[in-house]
Order: structure tokens, then sequence, then C-alpha cells
């Protein structure tokens, strides 16, 4: 690690002063759980890192206009336990429970997470496929950006070296829409997915036919990979095992998967079908009883 | 037989200091005026130094010297055979090779100076399989082996880059196979994988004023990490001293010096005391993982399906230097168990360790054991089959009985390996019809004999009535120390708390240290033994001070008594009476022990898994694993280390392997070098055959490096039970499980 200067501002406004004026040379510091291994392995060697551990009024989950408002650095472990996001988006519990071990899960935060932009993470996948929006800061306003146009490479985003991200909208689910989470660990119980699905299927109570459907994969490309191609194929069609089938397929062509220790880049294609298939398959019946 | 402490579940003496962070290991080594080492490694796997440039590096601030092979005594080092430079000269045989060493006032500043060290290379070819590199035209990474000092003789082979060829032999093999019927041949294959301990190897030099050399190190043998230093830094034995710190697990990995050779010299240059610290990272380059290991067994069997031949070549990829084994014959002793836990009649076993440029290999729990049991009991089950015999009537049928001898070893008595399997299918669902597809049972059994070597220990009767115990093992994380004061106590008639065990090196001349499941035995022994003699001084001084003959005092509630006249003395009334009026109780004893016990202790495992035939994922359902166990010392101790062993030995079949593409590892961090954990732990059913029959103190066996050994083989049985498919290599990862699927099903899927 090499020497930096540490900062540690109690307010917004000294944050996004910091950032402004040695953006390009500063570095977020919230949990730290990626960021000090990347500071070690000398990856990133920033002038300045801004500590979050003071700042206030980020760390809340609150319930409004039919969404769910997280502060930034709301911890997977608040994502995991939280009452309201159990009862109201279960879904995005099971998947921070997924996140590494519970040591991790006390530090890390859902901005760190987004912000960092590794693909192999789960909840960029799930928070993708539940349409959630970033909201980011500078001195010189705000914006949003939903998730779907936030990440741009490995470890890469749309936010600006002047930017923080404060908070994550996440929209509740609309009645009759099942949601999953499948994370693929092959190898051992703690590890980054070899491939992570999200999927949500809003159904037609009546008929049972798709409405809507979102398919995100983890770990298959330089970023969180939506393919909007295989959910068009599902809307206004009834659940098949071909139908399931045609879908995985389509997902396979868009996937562009690296080679490394958790598997090659082939095999991960070949297992991105199969967990479409089945986490299609399990948000699509988890959307059945949620309709009586 | 019972017993008061020896069968007690006992937590462990060093326990709440490693809880509370309150136990020092030799990375917490902090002194006054230290300073940090920090090495520049090769990234070549074969080649010459033409020149280093280190004029830039030692300019930049805070660095204090900057060091080169130049610098140094032109000296070899290793743990038997000195065939490794302390830093590269002139020429660089692996990836991670050190070449210089920089230290500096702070760890940062050292690290920035390696990128200013400019080395310049001229490639050499390099060979990185041990098959390669037997072949006549394969580049030798070593032409002048057989002058290194240490090296073995009596091992030395003609074969280009072997630089040990040890042969086993029972019987006649050509005898052997000309009694057989049928003939079957298998080749298989284990990657390198490393130890896994959560403490990276750590060093640290102070040089006192007048030449005293203190070393903290993390060395499971501290005796002859003293020796071995003190013929690299060229320093009389007498001038070093030990410091025994605590040490975050070995399992085999820590019997090296690995930096404490640089840590002197810089210390030396700059008159501070020096600590190094390896990352993760260079552990996993540069560590001394399990050798990758290529197995090719022919077996000769009956019509009867009786085994009367086994031919063995087990080949070790040793990487680039030797110096990481410790045996005489420095190669793999588990290599001599190719002939598993069976009657066989006819054995010829070669095992060659070859130079490739690739990582020096090194011990790990139960080194070569494994490899080859995978080997073994992946055959065992094949045979069967193409026999057309039920593989655990096959099994049964071969099974070593007692008066049958082992390859390398001696004529067994007692042999228990029938019992052991019993009880193991008994606990197991191995009678019960197939419940599911894909669901599949595979066992295997494996057999170890117990480590020897050479113990010490100084007991003394302390003023306070106490008992202290001085030992030159460290602990390593076995409860090896809590084992030697319950032997201690058990011996005395003493309460737990009236013993305590404290380390040092200083005052012994040579200890074999931890290893090879030997401290229960061999360090048990020599502590009971002089436990006795201590008893002994102890009534010779209690009847001198009751003023009576030593025939008429007893040791009772922890007093010296005369039935007599009921005078008594307590312990600390002896203890300030001293042996003869002036000097403490204290007996020192060493023991040698060369020659093992003639029985052995069998280890049969029966796995239970579930193959996903979509994604190839291998799920536990169930493990089994039985023990033929004596006297169980420390219930505790002794389950933990059935569990941990276990875990490492799914690590090995399933998960574990550090990669290597031309030599370079690619599994560099413990994010990409998965280790299992605690959510991988299989539902797990331990079954004790119990009997009080070993050779260590009150009939304990040894259970250090049992279950790590068959569950490879275990699972390769079961996966092939469950799919039909066949794996001659370690791990079998869902992947590998996948594509052979694919192919299995003629590529319908």
């Amino acid at each position: 690690m090499r020497a930096f200067e540490y900062r540690e501002p109690d307010n917004l406004e000294e944050v996004l002063s910091l950032l402004h004026d040695h953006g390009e040379d500063a570095k977020i510091i919230a949990g730290g759980t990626a960021l000090v291994i990347m500071l070690n392995q000398r990856l990133i060697m920033p002038s300045y890192l801004i500590s979050l551990r003071k700042l206030a009024g980020l760390n809340s989950v609150d319930s409004a206009d039919g969404a769910l408002q997280l502060g930034a650095l709301v911890t997977h472990r608040e994502m995991e336990t939280s009452p309201v996001i159990r009862d109201q988006i279960p879904v995005l519990a099971e998947t921070f429970r997924q996140v590494a071990t519970l040591r991790i899960r006390n530090m890390a935060t859902v901005g760190g997470t987004l912000a960092h932009a590794d693909p192999s993470q789960d909840s960029p996948v799930t928070l993708m496929a539940l349409d959630a929006r970033v909201g980011l800061s500078s001195s010189g306003g705000s914006r949003e950006v939903p998730l779907d146009e936030f990440f741009t490479d490995y470890y890469e985003t749309v936010l600006q070296p002047d930017e923080l991200l404060t908070h994550v909208q996440v929209p509740l689910p609309k009645p009759h829409t099942g949601s999953i989470y499948l994370k693929f660990l092959p190898k051992t119980e703690d590890d980054y997915a070899t491939v992570g699905v999200a999927a949500s299927v809003e159904i037609e109570p009546s008929s049972q036919l798709c409405r809507e459907c979102r398919i995100v994969l983890g770990g298959v490309a330089p970023t969180p990979l939506r393919v909007k191609e295989a959910e068009a194929l599902l809307s206004g069609q009834k659940l098949a095992p071909e139908l399931l089938h045609k879908a995985a397929s389509v997902v396979q062509e868009h996937t562009d998967p690296i080679s490394d220790s958790r598997g090659a880049a082939d095999y991960k294609r070949e297992m991105a079908g199969v967990c479409v298939r089945r986490a299609l398959e399990q948000a699509w019946q988890r959307a059945l009883t949620e309709s009586p | 037989m019972s017993y008061g402490k020896i069968g007690q579940p006992l937590g462990r003496i060093e326990g709440p200091a490693k809880v509370t962070g309150e136990a020092k290991y030799t990375a917490d080594v902090l002194l006054p005026g230290m300073i940090w080492g920090k090495v520049l490694r090769s990234p070549l796997p074969h080649a010459k130094i033409v020149s280093i440039d280190t004029q830039e590096a030692e300019q930049m601030p805070g660095i204090l010297a900057v060091l080169t092979a130049k610098d140094l005594p032109d000296l070899l080092t290793g743990r038997l055979v000195y065939d490794m430079p302390v830093l590269a000269i002139d020429r660089v045989r692996f990836i991670g090779e050190k070449v210089a060493v920089v230290a500096a006032e702070d760890p940062d500043m050292a690290e920035d100076a390696l990128a200013s060290i400019d080395v310049e290379y001229e490639e050499m070819p390099a060979v990185f399989d041990a098959h390669e590199a037997m072949k006549s035209e394969a580049p030798l990474l070593h032409p002048d082996y057989r002058s290194y000092a240490h090296a073995p003789q009596k091992f030395f082979s003609d074969i280009p880059n072997v630089h040990s060829h040890v042969t086993w032999k029972l019987g006649d093999i050509d005898k052997g196979f000309a009694l057989a019927k049928r003939v079957f041949e298998h080749t298989f294959n284990t990657p390198a994988v490393h130890q896994g301990y959560i403490e990276p190897h750590a060093s640290v030099v102070a040089i006192d004023p007048d030449g005293r050399v203190n070393v903290w190190i993390s060395n499971k043998m501290p005796v002859r990490a003293r020796e071995l230093l003190a013929d690299v830094i060229e320093i009389p034995e007498e001038r070093i001293v030990v410091h025994l710190a605590q040490i975050g697990a070995d399992f085999g990995g820590k019997g090296s010096l690995m930096d404490a050779p640089l840590c002197y010299h810089l210390a030396k240059r700059t008159g501070r005391p020096v600590k190094m610290v390896m990352t993760y990272t260079e552990e996993l380059m540069a560590g001394n993982p399990r050798h990758p290991t290529s197995i090719f067994l022919r077996t000769g069997v009956t019509e009867e399906g009786q085994i009367v031949a086994r031919q063995a070549k087990v080949v070790f990829n040793s990487g680039a230097y030797a110096a990481f084994k410790p045996v005489p014959f420095v190669n793999i002793p588990g290599a001599k168990d190719a002939a598993g836990v069976y009657g066989t009649p006819h054995i010829r076993i070669d095992a060659y360790s070859v130079y490739a440029n690739c990582v020096p290999s090194g011990h790990f729990r139960a080194p070569g054991d494994l490899q080859v049991n995978f080997a073994v009991e992946s055959s065992m089950d094949m045979i069967a089959e193409d026999l057309g015999l039920d593989r655990l009537e096959f099994r049964k049928q071969n099974l070593l009985k007692d008066g049958d001898w082992v390859p390398g070893g001696p004529q067994l008595e007692e042999v228990r390996v029938a019992e052991t399997l019993a009880a193991a299918v008994k606990a197991s669902s191995w009678n019960q019809p197939k419940s599911q597809p894909n669901r599949g049972l595979g066992l295997a059994v494996s057999h170890r004999l117990i480590g020897t070597g050479e113990a010490n220990t100084q007991l003394t009767l302390e003023e306070d009535g106490t008992i202290q115990v001085l030992t030159p093992v460290p602990e390593v994380g076995t409860g090896a120390h809590t084992i030697l004061q319950q032997i201690v106590a058990e011996t005395l008639f003493l309460s737990l708390d009236q013993v305590r065990v404290e380390t040092a090196s200083e005052i012994f001349k040579t200890d074999s240290g931890s290893g090879a499941s030997r401290v229960t035995y061999v360090g048990g022994q020599v502590v009971q033994q002089a436990a006795g003699e201590l008893m002994k001084l102890i009534l010779a001084a209690g009847a001198k001070g009751l003023g009576c003959a030593e025939n008429e005092v007893v040791f009772e509630g922890g007093r010296v008594v005369h039935s007599e006249s009921d005078g008594s003395l307590s312990l600390a009334e002896v203890a300030k009476m001293g042996g003869d009026g002036k000097s403490a109780l204290r007996v020192k004893k060493s023991l040698n022990l060369s020659e093992g016990p003639p029985m052995t202790t069998f280890t049969a495992q029966v796995v239970e898994l579930e193959v996903d035939p979509e994604t190839g994922q291998i799920r536990l359902l169930d493990v089994v694993t039985a023990h033929d166990v004596g006297t169980i010392i420390n219930p505790l101790g002794h389950q933990g280390q059935i569990e941990g062993g276990l875990l490492q030995g799914v690590g090995f079949g399933l998960i574990e392997e550090l990669r290597m593409e031309d030599g370079q590892v690619s599994t560099l961090n413990l994010g990409d070098y998965k280790l299992p954990n605690i959510r991988d732990i299989p539902p797990l059913t331990t079954v004790l055959v119990e009997e009080e029959l070993g050779p260590a103190p009150f009939h304990g066996k040894a259970i250090g490096e049992s279950s790590i050994t068959p569950t490879g083989a275990a699972i390769a049985n079961a996966v092939y039970d469950a799919v039909g498919v066949r794996f001659h290599d370690l791990p079998i990862t869902a992947e590998k499980v996948y594509w052979a699927l694919q192919q299995h099903s003629g590529g319908e899927g």
C-alpha cells in the first residue's frame, strides 16, 4: 500500500467538495472490503482517501412512493436482515445474504458494491433485475441513472471523478411478480459466482402468461448483463420447457465470459444457459404462488 | 483401563491466548529499530542472470540495503540436501525464485524499491512436466546435483533431472506377474496443492552487540532450523538462539528456513533487527506445495481375484529445488504405500523425484499418501468391475492380515483393517438399495505407519511445587502441548494446572520437531519416561527430608508420605529441599526411535454424493470416516484432527489446485486458490474402532495424518457410482464432470 492522505468529513458537502478538488486522485472508502485489497495489491494508488465513516444520513432504508430508498452506506448485513426489505422485496435480502461471509457483510455497503462495479458481484445483478436507479451527487448537482445504464466495463461506471453515489432507489415489485437470484457456486460455498442470474417475472394472473420479465446475469460479461432479447421472447408466453430452452440459448449468445479459476469461458456460457432456465422457472413459480 | 487426565476432552492450553489475540506469532514480534525486508522474484522460469543493477533502488528514500547473491557467501541450503541458493546465483530456475532483497524502514518503501532493481536475464529452455524433464533432450536444472552437500548417493539416477530414485520391493515382481491371470494398468495424476495455513511464513532476526543471533521463525523444527541456519550463515550453532513463537498452522509446510537467512544478512548489513513476512501471493507462488504427482500402477490378479503383483511408478514433480524435502532419501515417503491396504506378495515400487522449472514442492500432511491412495483405491474399483466382482468383496478378499509385510515397513501385528472397513460400511448406507439417480457411494481405505524420530524434554520440579515441562516442539495448532501436559499430569498423579508446558530450543542439541504424526508417540514417550524418573527423584528427596528410607514413602494426594509416621511433605517443600540439598529436581531426557512399532493404523471412508447432471456439480450428502484407534488421549483434539484432515481431503478431491501454466502459478490469492470453507463441510459420521492397543503412551495411536488420505479416492469412486464417469485426475471439478458427461452421453446434451 502506498501512503495517502486520509480525510474523514462529517457532511456530504465537504465530501463533494473534496471530490471536486481531488476527484482524479481520490478514492472514496466506505466498508473498504474491496478497496483495501486493491490498495494492498497496488492496483490503485490514490493520493487521497475520503472516508464516509463519519457521514450521517446515508445509512437508512426507507419505503416511500412505491419504492425503497436505500442509503449508499447501508451494509450488506442490514440489507439481509432489514424487516422492511424482507417484507417488501425478499429477493433483495436473499441476494445480499449470499454475498461472501458475515464478516464481509457487516462492512460492505450497497453503494460500495455498485461503485466497485465488479461484474462477479451478486447484488448489482438483482438490483438491475429489479429496475433500480442510483442517485449520484457532485458539488455541481445531482442526477439519477437507471442501473441499466450505470455500468460501462470491468470495474467502470458512469460515475465521474467528482461524483458520489448517494442512494439507490428500488421500485416495489408489481403484484403477481416473482423474483429470484441464483448463485451458481460449483467449487466452494464461499466464492464469487461462476454465474449469477437474477430473474423477475410478472404474470397475468388469469391467463398465467408472462406479462413482463427481466433477466440479468453476473460473471459472464464485463458488466452485469441484461438480455432484453431473451426477455422479449417470454412476454405473452406461457411457462414451458421449450420456451425456457429458447430463452437460455439467446442468453448464451449474449454472454462474453472470461476463463478464470471459476471456470473456463465455454463452461460459464453453458452454465449461463442452465442457470437462466432454472432461474426463470423458479421466478415464474414464485409469481404463480403470489397469485391466488 | 481408566485414567484421570488421559481421555479427558480438553481445550487447548494455548487456546484462550489465541482467541483473545494475545498469542504472539513471528509476525507480531516488534523490536526497537526494526526494519523490513522484501524480495524481488524472478519473472522467468529458467534464465541466466546477466546483470543486476541495484543502484537506483539503493538511493531511494528509506532504503537501507539492497543485496544480491554476490553480497552473500556462496552457499546452498535445504532441509536435507543443500541445493537451493539463498538468492539466485547466476541463474533462476522457477518463477518466484528470490533474486534480490531490500531492507527499508517500512514494507511499502521496500516494495517500491523492488520495482527499481533492473535485472537482465537471458532465457533458457525450461521444462515444467516431470515426465518431460526425464527425457534425454530435457534441459538439466542441476547439472552438478551429485556434488551437493547431503545429496543421497544411494538414490542417484541416470535419468535426466531425477535427483532421487527410491525402490521398495517385496517378493519377486516377475514371479508375481507370472502368477497373474489378468494384468491391469492404470495412470493417475494429481496437482500441486498449498497447505493453506493461515499464517504465511515469517522471520525476524536481531543480532546482539556481542554477535549472538536471535531468530524468530515460523518453523516447526526449531532445533533443526538452528542447525541449518548455522550452516548457511556460517555462525556456530551455539551463537544462534531460536525463539519460539506461536505457529499459525503448519500442515507439513513449515520446516524450512524460508527467509531467515536473508533476515540475517540484512540485519548484519544494517545493524538493525529485520522482519520479513511473506504475502499470501508469495506463499502461493513460492511456498512449498504438495508435489504434483503421476502414479502408474500395474496390478496382477489371479482368476480368483487375488492380487499377486503390484508394480508402481510414482513420479513426483519436485519443482526447481529438492530443498524442502526433509527425509534422508530426498523423495516422498507416501510412495511406499502403492500397494494400499492389500496383502500383496510381490511388489515393486519406484519413486522418482524430478526437478522441473516449477515452484519447489514440499511436505504437506501425509506427503505422497493422498496421491498414491487416490490411484490405488480408484484402481481397486476399476479392477473389481472388470473382473465382475463386488468392489467391497474384492477389497475384503485382499486385505492385509497379521504377519503380512508392507513395503518400507515392518511385518505387521494387530492388523485391524477388516474391522475398520466393516465399521465404515455399517455406518453408511452401503447396503441400502440405491435411492435416486445420479447418487453414488464410494469407499476407500488407507493405512499409515506412525512416525519415528528424536524427541527431548526437560522436567523440573519448581519451588512452588509445579512441574515445568520444557519441549523444543512448538505448538503448530495440533494440540501437542495439551497432550504433553496430560501425559505428565497422568504419570505424576497431578492436576493439569500443576503442569506447565513451555518451549525452549536452546537447551537441546537435536530434535525432530513436529511432523509425521510423531509428537504424541515419540514426544509423549520422552515426557512420560522423564516424568517417571522425576517421580523417583521426588520420592528420594522426600524420604531424605522425612528421615526415612526411600522404600518407606509413597506419593499420595500430591504429597510424599511416610506411611508409618504419617509425616508428609508437599511438592513445594520437596522442591525447596532440592535433589542433593542444593540443585533443583530436574530430569533432562532424550529419546531417539529409529524403528517404528510393528503396527499401523487404518482409515476407511464411505462417501455418498449426488451429481447434478446439468451442471456437473457434486454435492456431498454423507461422509463416514472410520478409524482404528487406541486410547484416545484428548477426544476433543482427536476429533479435530479427524475433521480437519477430512476437510483437507475434500479440498484435494473436489476443489484445490495450484494452477500452473508454463511454470506460472495463476491462482495467486485466496480468492482464486479456493480452500474448503466451513459451509462446505459435509454431514459427517465418525466411527472409532477402539482397542487399547497402540504404541504411544497409554496405548494411543496416531491420528494427525489419517483422515485426509482416502477422501479423494472415495469421492472419485462415488462419482463413478453415481454417473459412470471415471476420473484419473484430481480435483474432480464440476466443470470436468460436466464435459465428461457431455462426452459420455455422446454429445447429445
